[in-house]
């Protein structure tokens, strides 16, 4: 009778399957990839004639879903609305907009692409990791103009990987500036560290800056002595480089700035306006606390920038980050819906969208018809932003990682005894960094071609295979009389060959012709196949 | 109780004579019960401090964020109003269907699993629990992604989180059976076998015999099962992002402790803590007498 | 080490004996253990072996002694029943074939045959001119190539299995035909589902639940950790994924090279991990059986109150209690603040700062939470101990100590043994706790270039999670940690179960 029990069980086994196939099984014929790759150039010559008409061929409904932050809700429907009514092209949007914090945005999209909204705000350092992840759409050429020309050069940098725009600036106010108790911080003193430590310490209130669980605000104090930390990606938004200084004798100027306010009494690692009510004098945040700031201290609110600190009689001008929050479109198959969606997120991003954001929420534009508002300079916060600005450094790329990696500086900082601990606390933070981009095993031991060949110039490495034990060979390469090429091992020049043995010279191509390089390390041997 | 006292008495009796300094053993006994009433009474404290403060701090209605006392200086309803004006409805909605739907089917399962384990002695028995037993070694929390996207490809994700989240829920159930099974194991077969005698099916035996006697534990496992969407915001979550219709209580006022929003949603999590806490508890511990011997007679040998 | 006599042994001194014990669970035990193990393998395959050979040579058999109806059974499933008059069981065999083969036709074996490479062409960008839009043209989905070709494969075991099934029943009914006896008809089938055969109605639903909600995604998150599916290789949106063998495991394990920051980090956690599995259980066991004793003294008044009161922690949801409880003690939290106001601390408790301080404050808050739940159970199980080993050790002139140690704690002890393993290994994966208190913090700074973001009080548990979730998404690394707490579960299950005196035979108990 068990075979009854099996059969019921392997029935309603093939109903799932049949239910989950069912919804698979088209995506399972049309990876037929000859048929789908047609389909692109079918669609241009369908959309072709159309294309006289001035961008009516737009013209259509379409359904989609914004994610915005929870306060910008709200106005975003209403601007999409706008946009229905005003946009030339005749595109109306059946828009579900959705509150969507802007990190949790980036992780919501990596899990699923697909369940991701067609648009959706973000904050700058989830930037590369969208790309890698596919979930932005390249802007195309119109679109990427529409933002160099409009935009100012900090927020087109974070849009930007390997040469191409993936995002519209949205703001740029993402930077932060130094907020104050009137009633507790005499005027004279908002420019030295040093004072307003001590100014906290004799009223028994808060300097509150948020460096332990932050490296966005950590890093102020580096960039304050002139250390930089710049990370260079391709156009898939993966990271290939860093320049990073902190490790250096500017950077132990940094942390011993750092460790007078760490190791305050009255220190506390939060960068919440609301501190003010919970016994702060100082709290070192941005703009979006505009509001609740001045709720509480009303006239006793301060803005300015950040103070300096002394270290060896010489002053350091605390740094800052300026970022951006960056408008994405999910990549899409259609291409009209494509269009229409970069035309709806151009008008969310321009200038007068911008400025009804600036009104509305205090949202500082990225706009540069925008920034020159009467208004937008008149603010406290964006004014106390831009006195700032002349100390801050536009964030780029990060690799996702660095935040985790470098915040902890701030907690080595506070429990070290000695300038040894300080050192050893940037040592660390060193190989952390280097060891993101440390090779495997393998890629060590790798043979490569390096040389002025095939249009490079001493920059590309070309791969060699094990053809026989000891014996490397690379796929054929076009070489030209006069090239001069070597080999080299882990693409590193510790190990590396030319014609006459290890550290040789050049090798110089004879006669023009395609060659496999083969270079034998038993015999220590270089030489050119024609193949 | 009564006959038990009379046994105690007797017996004290009998050891007083033996012990004439019986004033000094009661002192040291009221000493002793007096010491604890002491940690009971601080245990007590420390065990409704966090509650009492939540329920507090949900009638503040000056400053949202932490501060350094507990009584409110001005009393309101406001947080509970602004609470009714965001989604907090739909989320409350939402897991109350999850839970009640999850209770319903999880018992059904739960107790056809745990019976069938307990009762029948059949080939595959010993292999089955032991399968089941190896199976839930291995951390529920990484098959979360697969969970999604199997959830997804049958179209439960997102705003339709609800069902989907009921079926995960459901259909993973099977694999409680322990503590129930305890429970099982504790109703003589006896009973089984003179009905089975009196040519009763399986089924009437299930239904007219184990079944009034397993009251507490079909309650208890209709308490937890019911209990536990209140709390899951993890996996929720992975499958409710983007959309708060599909979201439950959890994950909608997870975000509000979030570091960008805990500065003025702050008194409104209290708030909604308690309108989440109060049916909850109610129901807690209006059930709570099956509870106790549903987690001691199951629990311990399972 | 040597190995003592019986004599000798009950000669030797407690701490002697104690010690000796331990030597030899590590001499003896532990490798009796693995030789245990390494039998059971060899038994397993030997009789797998012997299966397989008696299925041929049965499936042979039954070919060459049965009837055309059986024969033709071999290729029409259900046939033999059919014509046998058992047209239910028949019909239902020959639906099974035809879903099989038509699924094998239309989807089935393309998902097959795409599983050795698990996809060949990832998505593409396409410029478009005429409307200067960058659309995306997808292809091969690797995610639903491994999950429905594991799929497919499990419904090929299973038609075996059913194939199987339909032939030795052409085989029994030949020979209940042929001994004059009458075969059961439909009717019987169904009738028996309810009877005899109860078992398998009451367990179909719940275990096909299992097996595609629980088996399945286990077995494919088994077969993530040897691929490279991660953020960047998601498989349809931006790169496929592959089969990249045991490299994830060399990454997570290897001693040395760059990858030597894993292994460490992994120790650690495996480490705090474990530290905590213990104080967190007998903690909350110890002291919830305290309370319990406390609260059942003869003379404590109003206990129904006390005990209300505890089970608080159990009604109210835990992401109320404990976030709230974690806000509490943060560094601008009710807690300090309230010192600080009192005058007593001038500066704040690092509680989550400090990785010593969050270490004892979670086993703290986790007591806090725990001793309801041992409460409950302590009483249930004190109230049965017989009151006259009490009575019987009080005129032998016991003190209170004594009968705890001697009475009390053993009779606990054998009664909650497997009670006490499953809340060892249940507490080392308990991620509610830490999650929502620490998240993991303070951030472990050697631990902190790998994936995931390591902190002192994370647990595998809330490792695995934060990799998941993690700003790199690296599925597979998630996966073999996943399978290494499994392990490290397993390991510690069977050791100890092999050593609890009270669950040797389940059947004791009815």
């Amino acid at each position: 009778m068990k075979k009854l029990l099996a059969l019921l069980l392997a029935a309603v086994m093939v109903f799932a399957l049949c239910a989950c196939g069912g919804s698979s099984g088209s995506s399972a014929p049309a990876a037929d990839s000859g048929d789908a790759a047609e389909a692109p150039a079918a669609d241009e010559s369908a959309a072709a004639p159309a294309a006289q008409s001035g961008g009516s061929e737009l013209a259509g409904e379409y359904a989609i879903t914004v994610w915005v932050a929870e306060a910008a809700v709200d106005l975003t429907t209403k601007q999409i609305a706008d946009f229905n009514a005003s946009n030339e092209y005749g595109i109306v949007f059946n828009a579900t907009v959705e509150a969507v914090g802007e990190g949790e945005a980036a992780t919501n999209m990596i899990t699923d692409v697909e369940a991701g909204g067609d648009i959706y705000c973000f904050a700058q350092d989830q930037f590369a990791r969208l790309v890698q992840a596919g979930a932005l759409s390249k802007l195309g050429a119109q679109a990427a103009e529409f933002v160099t020309a409009n935009n100012d050069a900090g927020s087109v940098t974070a849009a930007t990987t390997g040469g191409e725009i993936f995002a519209y600036p949205l703001t740029a106010d993402n930077g932060y500036f130094m907020y104050y108790d009137k009633s507790v911080i005499p005027e004279e003193d908002v420019d030295s560290l040093e004072a307003l430590i001590a100014d906290c310490e004799e009223a028994g209130m808060y300097f509150s800056m948020e460096t332990d669980t932050s490296a966005w605000y950590m890093a102020g104090f580096f960039f304050g002595t002139g250390c930089v930390s710049e990370w260079i990606t391709d156009d898939d938004g993966a990271f290939v480089s860093v320049n990073d200084t902190f490790d250096s004798p500017e950077g132990l100027i940094a942390v011993k700035g750092m460790q007078k306010l760490v190791t305050s009494p009255m220190y506390l690692s939060s960068s919440a306006g609301s501190n003010f009510a919970s016994n702060a004098a100082i709290v070192v945040t941005g703009t979006w606390d505009y509001e609740t700031v001045s709720e509480i201290l009303g006239d006793n609110m301060g803005a300015t920038d950040l103070p300096s600190f002394e270290v060896d009689g010489t002053e350091y001008h605390l740094g800052s980050y300026s970022g951006c929050k960056l408008l994405g479109v999910k990549p899409q198959t259609d291409a009209t819906k494509a269009a229409a969606l970069h035309r709806l997120a151009q008008y969310l991003t321009g200038e007068a969208a911008q400025m009804e954001r600036f009104e509305a929420l205090s949202w500082g534009p990225s706009n540069l018809t925008a920034q020159a508002d009467e208004e937008v300079q008149a603010n406290p916060g964006l004014a106390a932003l831009i006195a700032q600005s002349p100390y801050s450094v536009p964030q780029g790329q990060i690799h996702g990682s660095w935040w985790d990696l470098a915040k902890v500086i701030a907690t080595d900082v506070e429990a070290a005894q000695s300038e040894e601990d300080l050192q050893a606390a940037l040592d660390s933070y060193r190989d952390k960094i280097s060891a993101l981009f440390e090779m495997s095993e393998e890629e060590l031991n790798a043979w490569s071609v390096i040389g002025g060949i095939a249009g490079t110039s001493w920059d590309t490495d070309f791969p060699m295979t094990e053809v026989e034990p000891g014996v490397f060979q690379s796929d054929p390469l076009d070489l030209a009389a006069g090239d001069e090429l070597k080999v080299r091992q882990g693409a590193s020049w510790d190990v590396n060959y030319g014609v006459d043995g290890l550290d040789g010279s050049n090798l110089v191509v004879d006669a023009d012709g395609t060659y496999i390089v083969q270079f034998d390390t038993n015999t220590e041997t270089l030489s050119l196949i024609e193949g | 109780m009564s006959r038990h006292d009379k046994v105690d008495v007797r017996f004290e009796n009998r050891y007083l004579n033996r012990h004439p300094n019986h004033i000094g053993m009661r002192a040291k006994n009221t000493i002793s019960n007096t010491i604890i009433y002491v940690v009971l009474i601080l245990m007590s404290v420390i065990w409704l401090i966090p509650f009492i403060c939540i329920l507090l701090q949900s009638f503040r209605v000056e400053s949202t964020w932490q501060v350094g006392y507990v009584v409110p200086q001005q009393w309101g309803f406001d947080n509970y109003v602004a609470l009714f004006q965001t989604d907090f409805k739909r989320w409350y909605l939402n897991t109350f269907i999850m839970a009640l739907v999850t209770a319903l089917f999880q018992t059904v399962i739960v107790l056809c699993m745990s019976y069938t384990l307990s009762r029948f002695r059949f080939k595959m028995r010993a292999a089955l629990m032991r399968f089941m037993l190896i199976l839930g070694m291995f951390p529920g929390m990484l098959t979360m992604i697969i969970l999604y996207r199997v959830l997804k490809d049958l179209g439960l994700t997102q705003s339709n989180a609800v069902p989907g989240l009921i079926l995960v829920y459901v259909a993973s159930s099977g694999m409680g059976y322990y503590v129930s099974k305890g429970f099982f194991d504790t109703i003589p077969k006896s009973l089984d076998e003179a009905a089975l005698v009196d040519g009763a099916t399986r089924a009437q035996i299930l239904w007219k015999i184990i079944l009034p006697l397993a009251k507490p534990i079909v309650i208890y496992t209709i308490l937890t099962a019911f209990m536990a969407p209140w709390g899951d915001f993890v996996f929720a979550r992975y499958v409710s992002f983007g959309t708060s219709e599909g979201m439950n209580v959890a994950v909608g006022m997870f975000n509000w402790l979030n570091k960008d929003q805990i500065g003025s949603c702050y008194t409104m999590f209290c708030a909604g803590g308690v309108v989440v806490a109060i049916p909850v508890t109610i129901l807690f511990m209006c059930l709570q007498k099956y509870y106790v011997e549903g987690v001691t007679g199951g629990a311990v040998k399972g | 080490m040597k190995q003592y006599s019986d004599l000798e042994y009950l000669r030797l001194s407690k701490g002697r004996k104690f010690l000796y014990g331990l030597g030899r669970f590590f001499t003896a035990g532990i490798p009796r253990f693995f030789k245990g193990i390494g039998l059971a393998v060899g038994r397993f395959f030997k009789r797998l072996g012997v299966g397989i050979g008696t299925e041929l040579s049965d499936l042979f058999l039954t070919f060459k002694n049965g009837d055309w109806k059986t024969r033709s059974s071999y290729l029409i499933m259900g046939f033999g029943s059919i014509c046998r008059g058992q047209v239910l069981r028949g019909l239902l065999f020959l639906l099974f074939e035809a879903v099989f083969i038509v699924y094998m036709l239309t989807a089935g074996g393309y998902w097959l045959s795409m599983l050795p490479s698990l996809g060949k062409q990832g998505p593409m960008e396409v410029y478009n001119e005429v409307l200067d839009a960058y659309t995306t043209q997808y292809f091969d989905n690797s995610f639903k190539i491994l999950l429905y070709g594991v799929l497919t494969v499990f419904f090929i075991i299973a038609f075996l299995y059913t194939w199987r099934l339909n032939i030795r029943q052409n085989r029994i009914a030949e020979d209940i035909l042929r001994s004059g006896k009458r075969l059961k008809s439909g009717k019987d089938d169904l009738r028996s589902l309810v009877d005899d055969q109860f078992h398998k109605t009451l367990l179909a639903l719940p275990l096909l639940g299992i097996l595609v909600f629980t088996v399945l995604p286990i077995v494919f998150m088994i077969l993530v950790a040897f691929t490279n599916y991660d953020g960047t290789h998601d498989g349809y949106n931006n790169n496929l994924f592959t089969w990249v063998g045991l490299q994830n495991f060399n990454t997570m394990l290897s001693w040395s090279g760059g990858n030597k920051v894993y292994a460490a980090t992994f120790g650690e956690i495996l480490v705090w991990t474990l530290i905590w599995a213990f104080f967190a259980t007998f903690t909350n066991y110890f002291l919830g059986m305290f309370v319990a004793m406390m609260i059942n003294k003869k003379g404590i008044r109003i206990k129904k109150v006390w005990r209300t009161i505890l089970v608080m922690t159990i009604a109210i949801p835990q992401f109320i209690s404990l976030l709230y409880v974690s806000k509490m003690f943060a560094k601008n939290g009710l807690i300090n603040l309230f010192l600080m106001n009192m005058g007593w601390i001038q500066q704040a408790l690092p509680f989550w700062e400090d990785p010593t301080w969050a270490r004892v404050t979670v086993i703290i808050i986790n007591i806090w939470i725990g001793i309801p739940y041992l409460m409950l159970i302590a009483t249930g199980i004190l109230m049965n101990i017989p009151q006259d080993l009490y009575e019987s050790s009080r005129i032998d002139g016991a003190n209170a100590w004594q009968q705890y140690t001697k009475i009390t704690l053993p009779y606990m002890l054998f009664i909650t043994g497997p009670y006490l393993l499953t809340s060892f290994t249940s507490n080392m994966n308990n991620f509610n706790v830490i999650y929502l208190l620490t998240s993991g913090g303070p951030t472990n700074s050697a631990a902190s270039s790998v994936a995931g973001t390591a902190g002192y009080t994370d647990l595998l548990i809330t490792w695995l999670f934060k990799i998941t979730t993690g700003a790199e998404a690296q599925y597979y690394l998630a996966s073999v940690v996943g399978i290494m707490v499994f392990v490290v579960v397993a390991l510690i299950s069977v050791i100890v179960y092999n050593a609890l005196p009270s669950i040797k035979n389940e059947e004791d108990f009815q």
